[in-house]
């Protein structure tokens, strides 16, 4: 009897700390930076982030480092763009990408900043305060990889602490950014690598893809929004034989745009 | 004393002409003065070398003493020859009672400064009358007819002198002495009598009234009346400050003044355009008599003009207040000025350069970046059509910019055409050129050996590699100090702490030595710890050239604190330096924005077209606005010695501020116009320099052949005034051999002879 009870007091003990694990940021993000002498005018950064909704992480790639949220497609996607960066145009980027975080001053080395899975995004106050600091001194920020209502919901959880009040709004295709090096009057949805099994182009309920942006007082856009697609799995997977290539092409072609943009606006 | 010893006054023999009247040639007078001196020497030689050793003398001392002794009777002969050649002086002396004395008294404001006299406390007028008065008038009288005038803005007879009073607000004793010049060049006037302060409002006599008064061999003899210096006064001597400047552009002023009697004390300096201040700062006043300098940074404001005042609080006991403030008028442009800026690759300096140019209203920055191989993007374009076809290979194209940015991008990307009308932009358009690093840039894109490396201020260095992507600090030269470029905080020694405090930047690039004339505004300190310069500028042809060699100055804005201005505030400083002074396709100007009590005014422009080759055959009308809305239109006729000039002269009747607007046109196309703005300031200049002007007195009449008095020497004048040439005048011939100076000349001479020989026991 007294074993029965220390065991089932040990049970609802173990409930509740696994129920509390779940619901705390993910502290230890597992993560060894890259390491590159190269230096170069542009750096590609990924934006590494806090998240609450832990259940999403540990996907890293192919290249089998695991991380949070934030390392989705990591770094795979990123090496693959860079490749086609130095490729595509006269931009001098450097080979290995750069991850950078919200609590150091660190990321206003790299005025240029790749995001995924932001859906699940959580900052703190001062991180907050340094993304939006970072963003209206001349920052950019592409976010990527999130699907749906729900992870629209939670996504502008994150952004609402940024800029409490500054509208996202629709990007029509006389937006500059849909210009500035290639002409992308028609955009269409970038599926991620699900694609090859299901045939959908969709993820959860996003069936349309949107390109959002909020933009500075000068009417600059800081923060581009590719949501309902999956563009880092596109440059990822653009090596895959099954992936479609016109996925992929319109991928690079809208990260393209978007540092070309970045670096002229 | 001198009249005593040679009979003569001095100015007879200043102005007189030395004669021999003796029939014998005066080459015979030197030949016999050479033969009996050697005559003389031989035998007082013969007569040395007979002469038995004295005792306590040495054969080298009797030498000397033989020497003295043939000195002293050569030079007694030689008078005596020169007494039997006749020595006379022939001086052109005027005829009595036959000739006109112009007496002008200065009837100015400034004459009626308490301040002369004997007691130092009479007015100048009064005791100027006073001197007249008492002597001076009737002693002409005795000999010549005299003529009185009043001298201020302008020449007039006045009846009576007693009837004068200093009440009138300018002087220009240059216009008015020309004047009389002009006037009375029918009249045997023999010389001109000035009684004046010398406070010449225009600042001196100019070579035109001198050359007016030799002409006519007319001496002007002037009277000064005042104190010299100050005893206690402050007063601002000049303020310059640039007549046109950009919209909310950051203004430079120097303010010069100089004080006497308020050595140490603190005064405060203000400077305000009507009611609204601009800047204000406390000076410590230097020593008494020396020229100090302050310098002013402020804003231009709007678009529009500006009549700044330069005012000096006035300080306890100062004598004359009236000279602390000065004004200029700043013609500010709200013209949009437009930069090329040519990119060869997306770069961070780019973009961070294009918005700091974005939140400045007067500049609008058109790129034209290499995005790809093949794919320039443009952004701030006029129209669809504008660098479609890329670098312009026109100078027509080009030239329609103020300035111009050569980012990272290599020398051979541009033709031979197109470096050479970029070399052409500067020199003959006069526009800015500023090159920034890079990767591509400077030595490593080859620009070292291209034909364009005369217009950079630097010698690039020989070698590539020379562009690292390492940090590199920025720090400010002497020069970059005082450069409102660089100014990023008002107070200098505030600003040079402000330059330490920025972040480091990204990225460095060595630009090489400065050229000879060049000027290092900026320097940066590598992380090993080499200095190299970062910006530099200098000029080149009717242009300026300039570097900047980092392409990291991004970091300023990225890693300063967020509403930290100082990158976008730089970047706008620098690029108005760019295109601050690209003179558009006409440009007007006049000798002085500032007419003083004189509204004539000499309107000048120089005329190009669209490829700014000089226009000779253009068609040019000044429109003239005045106060009140006046308005006229002066035709502007070419200057035949200079081709592409125009000019024109117009007199603003009223006083207040002008405006000319000059335009410019070939048949019906309109080659350009510009707009310029000038004041009229009617009895401004009278409160300035009150102090007597001994020094353009005292040249006024050693430049026409006259004499500075004072006071208490005017009793000679009216003997002395009658030796002048102008007017009815002869020659007199004035014998010199019975000038007292000459008998005792011979008797010295005599005497000297027997004492010395006497003394050495040679008798």
């Amino acid at each position: 009897m007294k074993l029965w009870k220390t065991l089932t007091i040990a049970a609802i003990a173990a409930a509740c700390c696994t129920g509390l694990y779940a619901f705390q940021r993910t502290a230890d993000w597992g993560y060894q930076q890259e390491t590159s002498n190269v230096k170069a005018e542009f750096a590609w950064s990924r934006l590494r982030f806090n998240s609450n909704m832990s259940s999403y992480g540990g996907y890293g790639g192919g290249y089998g480092r695991g991380g949070g949220n934030w390392s989705r497609d990591y770094p795979k996607a990123d090496r693959q763009f860079l490749i086609a960066l130095n490729r595509l145009t006269r931009v001098q980027g450097r080979p290995t990408e750069q991850v950078v975080n919200l609590d150091s001053d660190e990321i206003f080395n790299y005025p240029w900043v790749y995001a995924v899975m932001v859906h699940t995004w959580s900052f703190t106050d001062d991180q907050a305060k340094r993304l939006r600091e970072y963003l209206l001194k001349g920052g950019f920020l592409m976010v990527d990889d999130f699907h749906g209502t729900q992870d629209w919901e939670n996504f502008m959880v994150g952004m609402r602490q940024v800029f409490p009040d500054r509208p996202v709004e629709d990007l029509t295709d006389k937006d500059e950014i849909f210009h500035v090096l290639y002409d992308m009057d028609d955009r269409f949805q970038v599926p991620g690598e699900q694609y090859i099994r299901t045939g959908r182009t969709y993820e959860k309920d996003g069936y349309v893809a949107k390109w959002r942006g909020i933009r500075d007082d000068h009417g600059r856009i800081v923060v581009a929004i590719c949501h309902n697609m999956h563009l880092g799995d596109a440059w990822e997977w653009a090596d895959d034989p099954e992936y479609p290539e016109q996925f992929a092409s319109m991928a690079f072609r809208v990260g393209l745009n978007y540092i070309v943009y970045g670096m002229t606006h | 004393m001198f009249e005593f010893f040679f009979k003569y006054p001095m100015t007879v023999f200043t102005k007189g002409k030395f004669v021999l009247l003796g029939a014998w040639p005066g080459w015979l007078l030197v030949a016999m003065i050479l033969a009996v001196a050697g005559v003389l020497g031989r035998l007082i030689w013969l007569r040395l070398q007979k002469l038995e050793p004295i005792k306590d003398v040495t054969p080298r001392m009797q030498q000397q003493r033989a020497l003295a002794i043939w000195a002293l009777q050569a030079a007694l002969v030689a008078l005596v020859l020169l007494l039997l050649w006749q020595p006379a002086i022939v001086v052109a002396e005027l005829k009595s009672q036959q000739n006109i004395i112009a007496v002008l008294v200065d009837d100015s404001r400034s004459m009626a400064i308490a301040d002369s006299g004997a007691d130092g406390k009479s007015q100048r007028e009064a005791a100027a009358l006073a001197a007249l008065n008492n002597g001076v008038l009737a002693g002409l009288k005795k000999r010549f007819q005299t003529r009185v005038y009043r001298l201020d803005g302008e020449l007039n007879r006045a009846e009576k002198a007693d009837s004068l009073k200093p009440d009138a607000t300018a002087t220009h004793i240059s216009a008015g002495l020309k004047q009389l010049a002009s006037e009375t060049g029918d009249l045997p006037v023999g010389a001109v009598v000035l009684l004046s302060d010398g406070a010449e409002n225009t600042g001196g006599i100019d070579l035109d009234t001198i050359s007016a008064l030799r002409n006519r061999r007319l001496p002007v003899h002037t009277i000064g009346f005042g104190r010299e210096q100050a005893i206690r006064d402050v007063e601002l001597q000049d303020a310059s400050l640039a007549p046109r400047a950009m919209a909310d552009s950051r203004m430079r002023a120097t303010v010069s003044l100089r004080q006497r009697g308020y050595a140490g004390n603190k005064a405060t300096l203000t400077a305000k355009d009507g009611g609204k201040m601009l800047a204000s700062k406390e000076v410590t006043l230097a020593a008494d008599g020396l020229v100090q300098s302050e310098t002013f940074f402020f804003n231009a404001g709007s678009a529009g003009v500006r009549r700044v005042t330069f005012n000096l609080a006035p300080l306890a006991g100062e004598e004359n207040i009236a000279n602390n403030a000065l004004t200029r008028l700043v013609s500010v442009s709200g013209t949009r000025r437009r930069i090329l800026y040519v990119e060869g690759e997306p770069r961070w300096e780019y973009k961070f350069i294009r918005r700091a140019a974005e939140d400045d209203k007067e500049l609008q920055v058109v790129t034209m970046l290499r995005t790809t191989e093949n794919k320039i993007y443009r952004q701030g374009i006029g129209d669809p059509a504008e660098l479609s076809e890329g670098f312009p290979t026109k100078a027509e194209d080009l030239f329609v910019y103020d300035g111009i940015i050569i980012g990272s991008v290599e020398a051979g990307y541009f033709s031979p055409r197109q470096q050479e009308i970029l070399r052409e932009y500067v020199d003959q358009r006069g526009g800015g050129l500023l090159f920034l690093g890079g990767r591509f840039a400077l030595a490593d894109g080859g620009w070292g050996a291209s034909s364009i490396t005369e217009l950079l201020p630097t010698f690039l260095p020989n070698t590539k590699d020379t562009f690292h992507r390492e940090a590199a600090l920025a720090q400010l030269t002497a020069a970059g100090a005082d450069s409102p470029v660089m100014r990023l905080v008002d107070d200098p020694a505030k600003n040079i702490e402000r330059w330490k405090t920025l972040p480091y930047m990204m990225d460095y690039q060595d630009a090489g030595n400065p050229k000879p004339g060049a000027t290092v505004l900026a320097e940066m300190t590598t992380q090993s710890h080499a200095k190299m310069p970062l910006l530099v500028t200098q000029s080149y042809g009717r242009g300026r050239t300039a570097i900047m060699a980092t392409s990291g100055s991004w970091r300023w804005q990225m890693s300063s604190a967020y509403g930290d201005t100082a990158h976008d505030l730089y970047w706008q400083q620098l690029l108005r330096w760019v295109v601050a002074d690209s003179p558009g396709r006409v440009v007007a100007s006049i000798p002085d924005a500032r007419l003083m009590d004189d509204g004539r005014v000499k309107l000048t422009a120089t005329v190009r077209d669209k490829a700014y080759v000089l226009a000779p055959d253009a068609k040019v009308v000044a429109h003239m606005i005045g106060p009140e809305g006046s308005s006229a239109m002066v035709d502007l006729t070419p200057v035949p010695s200079t081709p592409g000039t125009f000019s024109g002269e117009w007199t603003a009747d009223k006083q207040g501020s002008y405006v000319a607007e000059v335009t410019a046109a070939r048949g019906a196309d309109e080659l350009g116009r510009d707009v310029m703005t000038f004041e009229r300031q009617d009895g401004v200049a009278e409160n300035f320099h009150t102090q007597q002007n001994r020094d353009i007195l005292e040249k006024l009449s050693s430049e026409t052949g006259g004499r500075y008095w004072k006071t208490d020497e005017l009793a000679r004048l009216s003997n002395e005034i009658s030796f002048s040439e102008a007017g009815i005048s002869v020659r007199n011939t004035k014998e010199l051999w019975n000038m007292p100076i000459v008998f005792l000349l011979l008797f010295g001479l005599m005497a000297g002879e027997w004492l010395i020989r006497r003394k050495w026991g040679m008798i």
